[in-house]
């Protein structure tokens, strides 16, 4: 409820009795605790962090921080790891969020088409992979693309087929794609599914009677109907994909030669190997605006006409 | 009526928590009177070495009750950005390890320690002189060489004796010099079109550290005595690197690195020969069907050397006089027991203990102990994390055969150049004179 000029509770609010102001705030009340964690765990750090990309700031200088305006941001733009990391962020948001989505979108469709009693177990099958923590994932994807003894190689050996998963850049991308559809995949799908569910069956059954095929009445109906959902899951599928980190970090550590680490990593890299605080938070920065644009890009192309 | 309940809910609440906090106070208070001195102690043998620091650190603390050594193992790749950085919040540990190419770093940040007053009775000559300077900065020493650590040659001694290179008594001969290491090689690789049945004379699976130690022997500088300039692209790095390719992309006796994992080759036995750390001695010594042995790497340029590194005791710098005596206590008493180290895949720096007959028997560090004269650690340098992540990188990108050895170590040379140059920037804005 948004209050107008025209509404007199807005005009009067002088005049207001205390269990009235109490009613206002309570709302206010309600979201405190979370604000409170926001502020303090969120919006403090963003902002520090901010302040802190417009510092030299390096832990091994002798130095103080010293204030060099846009020099961090001008460096990122110099600085060919930089750009090697953002297009190997690129490539792998290219890459992870449609396989995500459209692999999400299939498992929904299928899973809907089972009775209702059937569907807990697929549901829950598909969502299992997304509740494990990335180190055990890393940790056991790291064991299936090994080349002697892996998963992998050990059913394509017997068609002769023996890829190089973790050995070369190309290959180690598709690795770490096809590892992180498998560990995400779960998530849009039960958003996707629950959009699913909620489409008013009337219209099924009206295109049904028209003579509408399955895939018509998907295409023509069901697809539209679940725009806001998928709207929904690609943003927060790409604000995903942009952060892959342990993934790289534990399976390629971002080789072979770099062509895994995604910025994210190459950031921890400055941060933490390097110490260099003011430059690894000027390129946090510089990705936060790429994915803000992106999230307003997709907003408005998506977002319903 | 609310209220009321409100209210006495919060004294009960509040009634709990106080009894709660005295309790633990109580309780905790009367333990820490005699309480033993805590010794909190970080590394990263995450490995079976760490198994074997655990039982040196139990028998420590069994033989000492008055002092309790913790020990925290943290994974090589993450240890030293978590040391620092408690380091920065004043957390360090008491005791913690660090590499002798990493000492450079932690000193000029003031949290390490030299140990020079604590000496004592220490028997400072029976340690390998090369390794005990190692630790100096400023004419003082701030660590206490655990160990040493160097590359060397581990070699199949079936597939050479199959391939006929064995010595008068007919047993399986390492290669000493570069035409040898060359030859054997080329004897020892049988390649097929099928990868997995191929047979591969050697095989990188430490290639930074192979590649470091011929830089070496080429004779190959890394910097200027005062910092000023990196000379990573100095010809003689340039030819060393050139050798390592040759094997790959001319010779074909070694396999290009993105075919299979070395390491699990040379387990597998189908690799012949493959150099790499001393640590990894545990993970053979598991393979039982395995007949592998020990021996130094043969010398390709003009001088011997091999790459190898040390792990040093360091000692906190913000610590009272009972913590640094007990800390101390502990770091002699783990030099002491270096023979007990040594079986995780170690060299002991203590040479009395190397004349051992306990040592003689681990016959692998034996070999690899004959190397520390010669012994290369990687740049003392403050910013060596910097140089090994450009040099990995150059060094992973050549043997790929995606560039020339000299496009590599030019682009290392000049990204190592820039970090140089931030240090100068740096240094002026503090002292206004210009020094690396």
């Amino acid at each position: 409820m948004t209050p107008t000029l025209a509404d007199p509770e807005t005009i009067s609010s002088k005049a207001k009795s205390p269990k009235e102001t109490l009613k206002r705030y309570s709302g206010w009340l309600f979201v405190l605790p979370y604000l409170i964690l926001f502020s303090l765990f969120l919006l403090t750090p963003l902002i520090y962090g901010f302040r802190l990309s417009l510092y030299k700031s390096e832990l091994l200088s002798l130095s103080p921080p010293r204030f060099i305006g846009a020099g961090n941001y001008a460096e990122a733009f110099r600085d060919p790891y930089f750009w090697k990391a953002m297009t190997v962020t690129m490539r792998m948001m290219l890459l992870v969020t449609p396989i995500t989505i459209l692999t999400a979108l299939g498992i929904a469709v299928g899973i809907n088409s089972l009775p209702r009693k059937r569907q807990t177990f697929f549901r829950s099958a598909f969502f299992v992979p997304g509740m494990l923590t990335i180190s055990v994932v890393g940790i056991v994807w790291r064991w299936f693309y090994s080349p002697e003894f892996g998963v992998f190689n050990a059913y394509l050996g017997a068609f002769g087929l023996r890829p190089p998963w973790l050995g070369n850049p190309a290959w180690a991308t598709l690795a770490i794609v096809i590892m992180t559809v498998w560990w995400t995949v779960g998530g849009p799908m039960i958003i996707l599914l629950a959009g699913l569910q909620n489409q008013p069956e009337q219209y099924l059954e009206a295109a049904a009677l028209d003579g509408a095929t399955a895939f018509q009445r998907f295409r023509f109906i069901s697809l539209p109907l679940l725009r806001p959902v998928l709207l929904f899951t690609i943003i927060l599928n790409v604000i995903g994909a942009f952060q892959i980190f342990g993934q790289t970090l534990l399976v390629t550590k971002g080789g072979p030669e770099f062509g895994t680490r995604t910025l994210v990593q190459y950031i921890y890299d400055t941060a933490f190997n390097n110490y260099r605080m003011g430059y690894a938070s000027s390129m946090s920065w510089i990705l936060f605006v790429v994915i803000g644009a992106f999230a307003v890009i997709q907003f408005r192309v998506l977002r319903e006409k | 009526m609310w209220l009321n309940l409100q209210k006495r809910f919060l004294t009960i609440t509040a009634r709990i928590g106080i009894s709660a906090i005295l309790s633990f106070c109580l309780t905790g208070c009367g333990t820490s009177r005699n309480a033993p001195t805590l010794i909190r102690f970080w590394n990263g043998f995450t490995g079976p070495d760490g198994t074997r620091a655990l039982q040196i650190v139990r028998q420590f603390n069994q033989e000492n009750p008055d002092i309790e050594v913790r020990m925290q193992r943290i994974e090589w790749g993450t240890y030293y950005n978590k040391l620092y950085v408690a380091g920065i919040g004043k957390r360090a540990p008491e005791v913690f390890v660090l590499h002798t190419s990493a000492l450079r770093r932690f000193e000029e940040t003031g949290f390490v320690r030299p140990i020079d007053d604590l000496l004592g009775d220490f028997p400072v000559n029976d340690l390998d002189a090369n390794v005990w300077d190692a630790t100096v900065y400023k004419g003082k020493h701030y660590g206490l060489p655990m160990d040493f650590h160097p590359i060397g040659l581990y070699y199949n001694r079936k597939l050479f004796r199959e391939a006929g290179i064995v010595d008068a008594n007919g047993e399986a001969k390492p290669p000493r010099t570069k035409s040898e290491f060359l030859e054997d090689a080329r004897k020892l690789t049988k390649t097929s079109n099928n990868a997995a049945l191929s047979q591969w004379g050697y095989a990188y699976s430490n290639a930074p550290l192979h590649v470091y130690s011929l830089m070496k022997q080429y004779g190959g500088k890394f910097f200027t005595p005062d910092l000023s300039k990196c000379l990573l692209n100095s010809p003689e790095n340039v030819a060393a690197l050139q050798f390592c390719v040759d094997m790959i992309l001319k010779d074909k006796t070694a396999p290009s690195p993105d075919a299979s994992d070395p390491w699990i080759g040379f387990r597998q036995g189908r690799v012949a020969m493959t150099w790499n750390g001393i640590f990894m001695l545990p993970d053979l010594q598991k393979q039982k069907d395995l007949d592998f042995a020990g021996f130094p790497v043969a010398q390709i340029g003009e001088q011997s050397a091999v790459q190898a590194g040390s792990h040093n005791f360091c000692l906190n710098a913000n610590m009272g006089e009972k913590k640094r005596n007990a800390a101390w206590k502990f770091a002699k008493f783990y030099s002491d027991h270096s023979l007990d180290w040594a079986e995780a895949g170690q060299v002991p720096v203590r040479k009395s203990l190397r004349q051992s007959p306990r040592f003689a028997k681990m016959t692998v560090q034996s070999q690899f102990a004959n190397q520390i004269s010669y012994g290369a650690y990687f740049p003392q340098i403050p910013f060596n994390q910097e140089f090994e992540t450009e040099f990995n990188y150059a060094v992973e990108r050549t043997l790929r055969g995606s560039v020339t050895p000299k496009e590599a170590l030019d682009a290392a040379t000049a990204k190592i150049e820039q970090v140089i140059a931030r240090r100068r920037e740096d240094r002026q804005s503090v002292t206004g004179v210009a020094s690396p």
